[in-house]
């Protein structure tokens, strides 16, 4: 292919970015005049939307860059993070884990709960004994199911994901139909009025809170063990001749990244994802909304994860606010289905997401 | 499985082809066969031995034969499959793994305590009922399966569903009730199954969502002196039937309707909905959604500063939001609408009887109102049967004929039913409307409990508006597909 | 047997579909087999007498594989079963032989569905329908799907990997969306309750009594037969025709070309494959298979909700691909029937161990620990009609075996079940020297 080709295929798909941005930039500016507050509040979910998305889409790169496998059951996982949350946070007793007393089997005490804390406080110690518990639990899975698959095509392992995604969401929704499971975080239901429009503290709690993860995960990845990571991701035979132990940096990567899908299943109990606060099946669907964001910015790109998160959240939010007269013809509902377009209309243009690594075929 | 050669397919299509010339008798099997002749195996019950017959009872029930030989043992009693010497078999085919399962696993258990109570009174023509539980996992092939199963032709069967999960499900086996003569109790309460082309077999119980709606709008505009109402529903039999007795009430009490939309199917951001609902400043609300699509519109517009009174249908309130950020808000704002009394709001002979069985028999089940659907669907089970065993013919033919001339007696828990005349003579025009009161909710109670509360207080019950009464039943109010 | 199978003299012969004498008369046996099954037999079929073989599991209650014989609520799953042969054989072409994975299968055969309903169903006030005879509205529903599968394609082609299975996955979501507009509900009718889908009869041209009624029972031949009778033959027969058609594929040049594309698709490139081309024509193949197995499904459903096309249904047919062992068509057979059957197989299984909890020895001690009752027992899967919050129902323990026995089924043998058959084929040939 001659430069010349190169070039052009180049501003083709720039064209084509240019033909689509530009109007879209010209009917954002023109909101933003008409209604401030609106398109302001417009705004801010969609940081915080976006931010979510982001902190999910985290947990699939890392996933994916050190294991090379797509998590499907990331969704999974995040509800059961956001479950253990409500677990630590408000039950005298902790569910599921039995233990020997007097020759029965009894649950075991909360001893968040016996502490007595101040709330925030209380909710805090949860918040992170919840995301140890939710490593722990990518640990496990990664020993048991992802472990014996070393060497098998990556196709296997994707549908071994979406086997877990079954039965792990099974497992969760138990535990959350008969009785909504409220995480009771210290910012529920607060916010404060931009004219008639509602914000809500947990918009700006999301967007901290995916700044914290990026920062994290770039300050990880500079750290011995993210270096170790990141040679693993690039060849692994090579990694193992440096001696680096891909076992466990393996179980590293699904660690973090369950407990990220963690932080991001919090985050889907709230404004502007849900309501209520609580955690209900639908939890577990929000990784496959996040789907399209890995895809958009590239299943091995932090960066890409990131910005990603942002611009399908963005999408999503603006036009559910903003296209809202056109509900009969986009069909309603049409926000859930935002990212997926997106998503095609972004690979249609880089085909490796935007900051994906092309793959480079050889004969 | 491979085919052999190549000339297969020439014999295979020779082969259709012979089929189609071989004549065809047409489906002519004759709906009601007198069952007397169709089981020569089975001879009408002998006058006795309910009791001589180990092998077919359930190993852990001996307590449960009957002390007394009931006198009336007609010795020409009538039937055919599902019923055997001294069982009766009736069906579920539930959703107790999909979304429904906390909800319909509830329902279940109250049908197990009936009858319970009922087998130990004695049964029904002598005979034991027994439950035969399968699950649909709220899946259309699985609950065509599952039916097929229980609809086998011989002792196995079943005489009756007494619960059908899903609205698609019960509708894809519409044809093949007709078919087998069977009756199915379903959990839905759309206005069509009162239609005889649709619901011929189908026992719909309480109010349907048309009625629902316009009784719960005139509630509403009469107490909080209304002018103009929003209507949010899903797309769907079910939201569109609600949705167009709001729309009656609306007009038949003067009201203006703002705003006219429909809600997303799954969760997921609702702003346009909520966008455009408060910008429309109703004074009431009426939605017809399921509980998480309604505390997202709910929720959303609440924060957004819309002050309107709401209410829903009966799905699209679950009392388990008040365990959310939400419960304030549902205190000021929302009233409940159902079709029947719930647990404890009443004196009536069947709450009593509910709160005592379930108490004695599943003293540690889990508080909550659906123990009394359970309750009343095997009320109309059992009564239809009793009135089949009366009549001397428990086939199915027999069942469904005393089904179209019974009258059904709920003993208080919600308006008596009867399916026989004219639609519009015997629909239930009558709901009941509860106020929230989320101090009123005991999130962790058990049946035992007698301070335990789902947050409702009844404030109207059994109420009939005048939209309600004045309706004319000539088909459902919504024509789905 | 006694031959050497592996000697073939001439091209033709290798490359046969049924080289071996022994494949012939298996393959004889099993399509005999097939059409035998909806019939009973008096001693096979039917719960087994002997005491000593009712208490073994699954067995005790009738051999579970001659269970299937007989008018009885299996004969509804292996028609189930079959009609996803034809679609999971569809997606064998595109994932297997022409390795482009693709999870929105589920998409297709809904495609396929409403295509064959708006050809085949009746209108009512609210959904389009032509009434059409089967002979347009079967074929036209695996062309419209076809044709959709063409439009899709140009995208596809540019994407490789996980990046075109998520995309894939996009379109099962967007169908669902679609079917739930104003205007999709004009052919997929309403979100809840769906619409009524043709009936499987064979007829000349819109006329009111069919040539050959396959919905209705009746008789053939003299021997009388249920609707679920006649429908199993009739999608037998359909499946027989797609297994032919999909075999044989391998053999023609456009297979050949797939599977290159598959295996290193730039080298194909440079040897003249033309990778767009055949990547549509693996596309709208496999589109088409989907289509017609999607009108079947939906025929043999009768009524259903566009919500029914989802994702589980997509996941079901990679399993079955993978459980199989891609790439071969007899594996996606075993994985098909396998894959469908593997429910009420896992249903029974804990059906037995809830009976056994009451009994006495090691298997019901098992059960004793892993089940709990209606109070007072702690076990992680109870058996009670309602569940407080944390063990798990016995319902759901049915869901999450499935998902694990999928997981299982890949750690331990992720050649599928050709691969098991493989291994077992061997053995018996190298008998005894199987070391």
């Amino acid at each position: 292919m001659s430069s010349a080709q190169a070039k052009r295929r180049i501003s083709n798909g720039a064209a084509f970015m240019i033909a689509v941005m530009v109007p879209i930039t010209i009917f954002l500016i023109v909101q933003l005049f008409s209604d401030p507050a609106v398109f302001l509040t417009t705004i801010l979910k969609s940081l915080a939307m976006g931010s979510t998305y982001a902190i999910i889409a985290l947990g699939f790169v890392l996933i994916f860059k050190a294991t090379e496998v797509v998590n499907f059951s990331q969704g999974a996982l995040a509800m059961i993070g956001a479950l253990f949350i409500s677990f630590l946070v408000a039950d005298e007793t902790i569910p599921i884990i039995p233990w020997w007393r007097d020759g029965n089997l009894v649950p075991i005490r909360n001893p968040i709960y016996d502490l007595g804390l101040p709330s925030w406080l209380a909710w805090g110690l949860s918040f992170v004994v919840a995301l140890f518990f939710a490593a722990l639990i990518g640990l496990f899975l990664e020993r048991v199911a992802i472990r014996p698959m070393i060497g098998q095509p990556l196709f296997s392992v994707a549908v071994i994901t979406l086997g877990l995604e079954i039965a792990l969401r099974i497992m969760a929704n138990d535990s959350s139909k008969l009785k909504l499971r409220n995480t009771n975080t210290p910012w529920s239901g607060k916010g404060f009025n931009i004219g008639d429009n509602f914000l809500y503290w947990s918009f700006f709690a999301a967007m901290i809170a995916a700044a914290i993860c990026v920062v994290a995960v770039f300050l990880f990845y500079r750290s011995k063990l993210g270096i170790a990571m990141r040679a693993v991701a690039r060849d692994q035979e090579a990694a193992m001749a440096q001696g680096i132990p891909i076992g466990r940096v393996f179980a590293i990567a699904w660690g973090a990244g369950a407990a990220l899908a963690a932080v991001g299943g919090l985050f889907a109990t709230e404004p502007p994802i849900k309501q209520t606060g609580a955690v209900d099946a639908e939890t577990s669907l929000v990784a496959f909304r996040a789907l399209p964001a890995v895809i958009l910015g590239g299943l091995d790109s932090v960066q890409g994860a990131i910005l990603g998160g942002l611009i399908v959240g963005s999408a999503e939010i603006f036009a559910g606010q903003y296209l809202s007269g056109y509900n009969s013809v986009l069909g309603s509902g049409y926000p859930l289905v935002v990212p997926y377009v997106v998503m095609i209309i972004g690979l249609i243009v880089k085909p490796y997401g935007l900051f994906g690594t092309e793959e480079i075929r050889r004969v | 499985m491979k085919k052999v050669t190549k000339g297969f397919a020439p014999l295979v299509a020779l082969a259709l082809v012979a089929a189609a010339c071989g004549g065809d008798d047409a489906a002519d099997e004759p709906a009601d066969a007198p069952a007397a002749a169709d089981e020569p195996a089975d001879e009408p019950a002998a006058a006795d031995e309910p009791a001589d017959e180990p092998a077919d009872e359930p190993a852990d029930e001996p307590a449960d034969e009957p002390a007394e030989e009931p006198a009336e043992e007609p010795a020409e009693l009538l039937f055919d499959y599902g019923v055997s010497d001294d069982t009766i078999r009736v069906g579920m085919n539930a959703d107790l793994s999909g979304p429904f399962a906390s909800l319909v696993s509830q329902i279940v258990e109250g049908q197990e305590v009936y009858w319970e109570m009922v087998n130990e009174m004695g049964g029904v023509a002598g005979r034991e009922v027994e439950l035969v539980i399968l699950d649909n996992a709220y899946d259309v092939p699985t609950h065509l399966a599952n039916y097929e199963e229980m609809r086998v032709e011989d002792e196995s069967g079943v005489v009756f569903f007494t619960e059908s999960t899903g609205s698609p499900h019960t509708a894809a086996t519409v044809d093949m009730l007709a078919e087998d003569n069977l009756l199915a109790i379903p959990l839905t309460w759309y206005s069509g199954w009162a239609d005889p082309d649709l619901g011929a077999n189908v026992v719909e119980i309480n109010a349907n969502y048309c009625i629902e709606s316009m009784n719960g709008v005139e509630y509403l505009a009469d107490t909080f002196d209304a002018e103009t109402i929003a209507i949010v529903s899903l797309a769907g039999e079910y939201g569109q039937d609600g949705a167009s007795g709001a729309k009656l009430a609306a007009e038949a009490l003067g009201l203006e309707i703002v705003y006219d939309g429909e809600g997303a199917i799954a969760g997921g951001d609702q702003t346009p909905i909520v966008t455009e609902l408060v910008a429309a400043q109703p004074d009431i609300v009426w939605m017809t959604t399921t509980p998480t699509t309604f505390a997202e519109i709910f929720g959303g517009s609440v924060a957004q500063g819309l002050q309107a009174q709401w209410s829903g249908n009966n799905p699209t309130y679950s009392y388990l939001l008040l365990n959310t950020a939400l419960a304030d808000a549902l205190s000021a704002y929302y009233t409940q609408s159902g079709y029947t009394a719930l647990w404890g709001q009443n004196d009536s002979e069947g709450m009593a009887l509910v709160v005592s069985e379930m108490q004695k028999r599943r003293p540690d089940a889990i508080f909550s109102d659906s123990y009394i659907r359970g309750f009343l669907e095997a009320m109309t089970a059992h009564q239809i049967l009793e009135a089949a065993a009366d009549a001397g013919d428990i086939s199915r033919a027999g069942i469904l004929e005393a089904f179209q001339s019974a009258e059904i007696d709920f003993m208080g828990l919600a308006p008596n039913q009867t399916w026989s005349g004219d639609p519009n003579d015997y629909i239930v025009r009558e709901t009941y409307l509860y106020d929230i009161d989320a101090s009123n909710f005991t999130p962790d109670a058990t049946v035992s409990d007698n301070d335990g509360g789902t947050g409702n207080v009844l404030v109207a019950g059994p109420y009939a508006g005048s939209a309600a009464e004045a309706y004319v039943w000539d088909g459902p109010c919504f024509v789905a597909g | 047997m006694f031959r050497r199978p592996n000697l073939y003299t001439s091209y033709e012969t290798e490359t046969q579909v049924l080289p071996t004498f022994t494949k012939k008369v298996i393959a004889v046996f099993a399509v005999i087999a097939l059409f035998l099954m909806p019939f009973d037999f008096p001693i096979i079929s039917g719960p087994t007498e002997l005491p000593i073989l009712r208490s073994i599991p699954l067995i005790g209650d009738g051999l579970p594989f001659f269970r299937f014989l007989g008018d009885a609520a299996w004969l509804r799953y292996m028609s189930d079963a079959m009609i996803i042969v034809i679609a999971a054989l569809g997606l064998n072409i595109l994932t297997g032989m022409a390795g482009q994975v693709s999870l929105g299968h589920a998409f297709f055969l809904g495609v396929g569905a409403y295509t064959g309903a708006f050809l085949g169903g009746h209108a009512t006030d609210s959904v389009y329908g032509h009434g059409l005879p089967m002979w347009i509205w079967l074929p036209g529903a695996g062309v419209g799907a076809a044709l959709v599968g063409i439009i899709v394609s140009p995208v596809a082609v540019r994407l490789r990997g996980l990046y075109l299975a998520i995309v894939t996955l996009g379109l099962v979501f967007l169908g669902i969306h679609m079917g739930n507009t104003d205007w999709g509900r004009k052919f997929a009718g309403d979100p809840s309750l769906g619409r009524s889908f043709p009936e499987m009869d064979v007829r000349v041209w819109k006329e009111e009594t069919p040539l050959v009624s396959i919905s209705e029972k009746g008789s053939w031949f003299g021997v009388e037969m249920s609707s679920n009778q006649k429908e199993f033959l009739f999608v037998a027969v359909v499946m027989l025709v797609f297994i032919f058609f999909a075999v044989n594929i391998k053999r023609t040049r456009t297979g050949r070309a797939l599977q290159a594309i598959r295996d290193r698709d730039i080298a194909a490139e440079v040897m003249g494959v033309a990778e767009f081309k055949y990547k549509l024509i693996a596309f709208a193949t496999s589109s088409f298979f989907a289509g017609v197995a999607g009108a079947l499904y939906a025929s043999h459903i009768g009524k259903m909700p566009a919500a029914q096309f989802n994702l589980i249904l997509s996941i079901e047919f990679i399993a079955i691909l993978l459980i199989g062992g891609a790439g071969t068509v007899a594996g996606t057979i075993m994985g098909s029937f396998f894959v469908i059957l593997l429910p009420e197989l896992v249903k029974d299984f804990s059906d037995w161990l809830a009976d056994r909890a009451e009994g006495e020895g090691i298997v019901a001690t098992v059960s004793e620990v892993i089940l709990s009752g209606n109070q007072g027992d702690f076990g992680p899967i109870s058996t009670a009609t309602q569940t407080p919050n944390y063990p798990l129902s016995i319902y759901d323990l049915n869901i999450v075996l499935y998902g694990v026995l999928i997981i299982v089924f890949l750690i331990f043998e992720p050649l599928g079940l050709y691969g098991i058959w493989v291994k077992v084929r061997n053995y018996w040939k190298r008998w005894p020297f199987s070391y």
